[in-house]
């Protein structure tokens, strides 16, 4: 099952140290092939730190998150809300 | 080599100065040579695996020490480094390169390669991803290659260190006791580097380029972290200059000014590991001992003893000054795993603070006043305690019944306890209008700036969208300061301030022209803004505040205040 959503960035900064290392951390937890991208550009690996740094994704821009596999809608829920909290709010 | 004296310029991170000894340090490993005839590529995948199993190993216990020693936020970067290591691009980029050939350190280092060059030519945040990618190779090959490393923690006395780059854990390593400063090729005043240097109040300036290289090892250097200079050679006077500014700094007794009026000058704590520093730094006291550390990061909560262990402790490092401990604040932005608290659509005008204390964590509020009451006999500086998010007097009331409450029982029990002076925080508007009826209840008001502001502004101090709003100088903000303080006189109690606002440098003068008694802030502030009490004149200060509060617009103030730059001498931020 694919599933897929548009996501506008909160943290000031992108995707960047910590954002960047929890939205990876999850992308990796769930049963599901997650790719991430510029809303209207091409996608990457959601699980590689390197892949996703270096979209260089700031602060309000849009991000297309789709994911592929049985936990598809639990993985888009978590990580468009690491992607929507600003970043002192962040746990973890 | 000569020994002629030259100036070498970057950006300086610190409003610091230091003089010692070049220390040169380089941390990439050599590489050995591929063997000739090849490798065992499942002997070296395997001997990969390993090496990534220790570097996480490594940078999970240097991200506790580092939160432990500066805090949550600079150990993040160890999170992200965690992921690089644990890459899946950059696994099967080494799996290919042991395939072609190489041994497992060599892999790692072309595995990289490519990833590093592209980051590098990217601009501003992007370039720093690519030194957190050369740190991260440079610890996976020397974990590969068993290469020790320059150990950071034991220079000599003295050592100015100069790198190309400083990681930052090589920076965490650092001790501020022992280290004069250090000077980077690279970096700028955003990387991880100034901002551990700032956290540790180290002179550095980074950024200085080429020019580094012809530095030699040995070398006697003036690292000026406000002017953003290395000195190479410097002048016995510029010596003597940069030695004794720095001593002076630390003024370990309380101060007054110009004009004879006393000021307590505190610090902010949020763990107890920084106690400690705080004393050193010239503190009179603790100004906000913040509780929360307690609770947070654990399945259930601290035992009466165990804080009043923590409290005793804070107690005892200010035997001559006082120590304000703020109960329990969290509820809303703060979670705590065991209390179940609850989604609120506006978690700050939701149940937190006091409100939470006088509800359904009113167990924890009286095992805290057990432990808060007995530490007040028991500790050796006197005891303040507060209460946060008060909004009205009937509230303070049943804090304070509680009080009397906790007291009787422990004297029944026959436990030894003291009751410690009283206080209010004052953070809403509501008890900026209602100061007099708090006042007249406790010994003092402590002015929260951050939360203050965010309320009386109605502007969350999270959101860029109003960041602008939620600044201090806003003659709102300065108007509810200026009540507070006289209703806190009136009514006979002390008034203090522990927000951000009390730590800056730029605006002392302003806060002692408001009448406050005492301020508290981050203690790595604390010498600067004696420094600024015991240069103001009181009564000066006195009209500077007037006309502030008089002012239409937050422009006015800022005008009134002067040029922030050119005030704090170039020290920007």
């Amino acid at each position: 099952m694919t599933e897929e959503r548009t996501v506008t960035v909160v943290p000031e900064d992108g995707l960047h140290a910590r954002p960047a290392a929890l939205f990876v951390e999850e992308a990796n937890e769930h049963d599901a092939e997650v790719e991430v991208g510029p809303a209207d550009g091409d996608l990457v690996s959601a699980g590689s730190m390197i892949a996703v740094t270096g979209l260089g994704v700031r602060g309000g821009d849009e991000v297309r998150i789709v994911a592929d596999g049985v936990d598809a809608t639990a993985a888009l829920d978590a990580l468009e809300a690491i992607l929507t909290t600003p970043e002192d709010e962040l746990e973890g | 080599m000569s020994d002629e004296r030259r100036v070498v310029s970057g950006t300086g991170v610190t409003p610091r100065a230091g003089v010692g000894e070049v220390v040169r340090y380089d941390p990439s490993a050599d590489l050995p040579d591929p063997p000739a005839g090849g490798v065992d590529a499942g002997a070296e995948r395997e001997r990969f695996a390993a090496g990534r199993e220790a570097a996480r190993a490594e940078l999970e216990r240097e991200r506790d020490r580092v939160a432990e020693a500066i805090g949550e936020e600079e150990a993040a970067v160890f999170d992200a480094h965690v992921q690089f290591v644990e890459d899946p691009q950059i696994e099967s980029a080494v799996h290919e390169a042991i395939d072609g050939g190489l041994p497992a350190p060599n892999a790692v280092h072309e595995a990289f390669a490519d990833h590093v060059e592209r980051f590098e030519g990217m601009d501003g945040r992007m370039a720093e991803r690519a030194d957190d990618l050369r740190d991260v190779r440079d610890r996976l090959v020397r974990l590969l290659t068993d290469g020790d490393r320059v150990d950071l923690s034991s220079l000599p006395e003295g050592a100015v260190v100069v790198a190309e780059r400083l990681t930052p854990s090589d920076t965490a390593q650092l001790d501020p006791e022992r280290v004069a400063g250090f000077a980077t090729a690279t970096g700028g005043r955003t990387s991880h580097a100034a901002i551990f240097a700032r956290s540790l109040a180290l002179p550095a300036v980074v950024g200085v380029g080429d020019a580094l290289a012809d530095v030699p090892d040995g070398t006697e250097v003036l690292v000026d972290g406000d002017a953003g200079e290395l000195v190479v050679n410097p002048t016995d006077e510029e010596r003597e200059r940069a030695a004794t500014e720095d001593l002076a700094d630390i003024r370990p007794d309380p101060v007054s000014t110009a004009d004879g009026r006393e000021i307590e000058v505190a610090a902010n704590v949020g763990r107890p590991a920084e106690v400690e520093p705080a004393a050193e730094r010239g503190a009179d006291g603790i100004g906000l001992y913040r509780t929360e550390f307690l609770f947070l990061d654990r399945e259930s909560p601290p035992d009466e003893d165990e804080q009043y262990e923590a409290y005793v402790e804070a107690l005892d490092a200010f035997p001559d000054g006082r120590v304000v401990v703020r109960t329990l604040d969290v509820g809303g932005d703060k979670q705590v795993p065991y209390l179940d608290l609850p989604a609120e659509e506006n978690p700050f005008l939701g149940e937190r603070g006091i409100r939470r204390s006088l509800g359904p964590d009113a167990d924890l509020f009286e095992a805290q006043l057990r432990a808060l009451l007995r530490a007040a006999a028991d500790g050796e500086g006197d005891l303040s305690v507060m209460f946060p998010l008060v909004a009205t007097a009937e509230e303070l009331e049943a804090a304070l019944a509680k009080v009397d409450e906790v007291a009787a029982a422990l004297d029944e029990k026959g436990v030894a306890h003291a009751r410690p002076e009283l206080g209010v925080m004052i953070e809403t508007p509501s008890a900026v209008f209602v100061a007099d009826e708090l006042a007249e209840r406790v010994d003092f008001l402590s002015i929260g700036t951050n939360d203050l502001a965010q309320y009386v502004m109605a502007a969350a101090r999270e959101n860029d969208r109003v960041a602008d709003l939620h600044d201090p100088l806003h003659p709102g903000v300065l108007r509810a300061i200026r009540r507070t303080v006289g209703a806190g006189h009136e009514g006979g109690a002390w008034v203090g301030m522990c927000g951000e606002m009390a730590g800056d440098p730029d605006v002392t003068e302003l806060l002692v022209g408001l009448g406050l008694d005492e301020l508290s802030m981050s203690a790595v502030t604390v010498p600067d803004v004696k420094a600024n009490v015991e240069a103001t004149n009181a009564e000066a200060a006195r009209e500077l505040a007037d006309a502030a509060c008089a002012a239409a617009a937050r422009d006015e103030v800022r005008e009134l205040l002067g040029d922030p730059a050119s005030r704090r001498g170039g020290q920007s931020e």
